[in-house]
């Protein structure tokens, strides 16, 4: 008994001195640092800038406020609602483009550039054509979206879909599955690492295009709040909209990242692209 | 030319002309506000450049640009270095170096505007903050991946810390921050765009913004190629640079 209860004790043990040192290695310091810049912001903002400036102090108090008004609440959904179906069309689209681009030599070929131009176009450029096309509607956003994250996906899916052994081929091959079935079942399974890669940048580019988006044409939504309330000097409430955009933004890399890490662990690809 | 060149770079010029075929068509066929042939374009393109106005906007874009960029680089390179080779330093700010990568640096420009106002100095300001995070997180992730005994062996030569700086830790690694280079430029240019959009309105960002409120649409599509050629050329001269900076590493 006695000895099943240093058995017990005994990685409890460990595991609570594993977590002491992290918390006086990495949480206390990161803690420092995170209030330390807090205090230099609140102290110079309120030395040097104009009231309405935002600082910690103010946007702290702004929060629940902003949060419970309905202008914001239907801001927030308005964006989020078009980041997430310009995504998902975008998800289709590249994914279906990107696994023949990345298994058909000639399709490579052919679009290689055109895709690799295309992505290394800045979005934003092509905003007042968006405009003149769909006017100022959510329509405009929705495309500045699709054409902001569909190029990473297609990227990435392409470069996973070239990735795949050849083994994995040849023996779906030799049991005489088809073009379309291999496809599906095997190059895609298999480069499902790349397409989460993907999905994590066209997701922060998707996010950024809603914003320019909404800067740009006006309609409803986050970027045009921050819009109207930076240039009302309310500072605090629009901080509060950028903290949420970047907390959505923090959110989907962690996710995105967990998922790999989770479901796939049998693939490492700790790279960050544009 | 032998056979497998032809095979090779066939598809592409072939794909090329399609390309402008189809954009030539389809200019003519739709209506000429919403969209122009490729025909169109090439000569509003001609036009623009032969008053000047072009070449005069893309000095103003470009100067904006490079300002920014090197800006970027110059401060986020010998940071990455620091905050790798101080590791408390790292460990503290590490979340908030994240946090802020992952920000759409966009949802900042109004503050920047109501704080800083019209002048240049905001708009270097955009550029800079577009371009910093992938320089410095990709050289901090580069110099942690430095293995420690290389530094033991730099010290059990007695070398100096300035020594060690310049042997080991910046030549390990500057392929590392060359990457983050690459993706600076492309974040740059996007920056450089919208700064010119939201802010005081110059260079290219302009003339695109002028020519689509005039529904000059010729001139709309005139910029778009020239900023889009701009992006392909830059994207390629970072592919370079990191290539040359990287020969080490395989």
């Amino acid at each position: 008994m006695a000895s099943l209860d240093a058995w017990l004790a005994k990685p409890a043990t460990a595991a609570s001195r594993r977590f002491s040192l992290a918390l006086s290695q990495t949480f206390l310091p990161r803690l420092v640092a995170g209030l330390t810049i807090l205090l230099i912001w609140e102290v110079v903002v309120r030395a040097l800038a104009p009231a309405y400036v935002a600082k910690p102090t103010t946007v702290l108090l702004a929060i629940p406020k902003t949060i419970t008004d309905p202008a914001f609440l239907s801001a927030a959904v308005q964006t989020l609602t078009a980041v997430a179906q310009g995504l998902l069309i975008s998800v289709v689209l590249g994914t279906l483009i990107g696994l023949i681009v990345g298994r058909s030599l000639l399709a490579d070929r052919m679009l290689r550039h055109y895709i690799n131009g295309f992505y290394a176009v800045p979005m934003i450029v092509i905003l007042p054509l968006v405009s003149l096309w769909f006017g100022y509607t959510s329509s405009a956003r929705l495309a500045t979206i699709v054409f902001a994250s569909l190029f990473s996906i297609i990227v990435n899916v392409s470069d996973g879909a070239r990735a795949v052994p050849r083994e994995y081929i040849e023996v779906s091959r030799s049991f005489r599955s088809g073009r379309w079935r291999s496809l599906f079942e095997i190059v895609l399974p298999s480069s499902l690492p790349y397409f989460l890669a993907g999905l994590r940048l066209a997701a922060g580019r998707a996010l950024i295009g809603a914003v320019v988006a909404e800067f740009f044409t006006s309609i409803n939504g986050l970027g045009q709040y921050i819009l109207l309330m930076s240039r009302t000097f309310r500072h605090d409430e629009a901080f509060v909209a950028v903290l949420f955009l970047a907390a959505f933004g923090v959110g989907i890399d962690m996710v995105t990242q967990g998922a790999t890490r989770r479901y796939l662990p049998w693939y490492r690809r700790d790279e960050r692209t544009t | 030319m032998t056979a497998d060149a032809l095979r090779r770079h066939g598809p592409f010029w072939l794909s090329l002309i399609i390309g402008m075929a189809l954009w030539e068509i389809a200019g003519r066929m739709a209506n000429p506000a919403f969209f122009v042939p490729l025909s169109e374009t090439l000569v509003r393109l001609w036009q623009l450049t032969e008053s000047g106005q072009l070449i005069r906007q893309f000095g103003e874009s470009a100067v904006l640009f490079l300002t920014g960029f090197v800006l970027a680089v110059v401060i986020g390179m010998p940071l990455g270095l620091l905050l790798a080779r101080v590791r408390l330093m790292r460990v503290a700010l590490e979340p908030y170096i994240m946090i802020l990568y992952a920000t759409p640096m966009v949802a900042l420009i109004p503050f920047i505007l109501s704080m800083m106002g019209f002048g240049f100095a905001p708009k270097v300001l955009v550029v800079f903050l577009f371009a910093v995070f992938p320089v410095l997180y990709n050289t901090i992730e580069g110099a942690r991946s430095l293995k420690p005994e290389m530094i033991e062996v730099a010290h059990s030569f007695r070398s100096s810390e300035w020594a060690l700086w310049r042997e080991v830790m910046v030549p390990y690694t500057l392929p590392f921050t060359m990457t983050g280079v690459r993706l600076a430029i492309g974040r740059a240019l996007v920056g450089m765009v919208a700064a010119e959009f939201f802010l005081s309105s110059t260079g290219l960002g302009q003339l695109i913004m002028t020519a689509g409120q005039n529904f000059d649409t010729p001139g709309v599509f005139a910029v778009i190629l020239v900023i889009g050629l701009m992006g392909v050329a830059l994207m390629r001269i970072g592919l370079m640079i990191e290539q040359y900076f990287a020969r080490w590493r395989d």
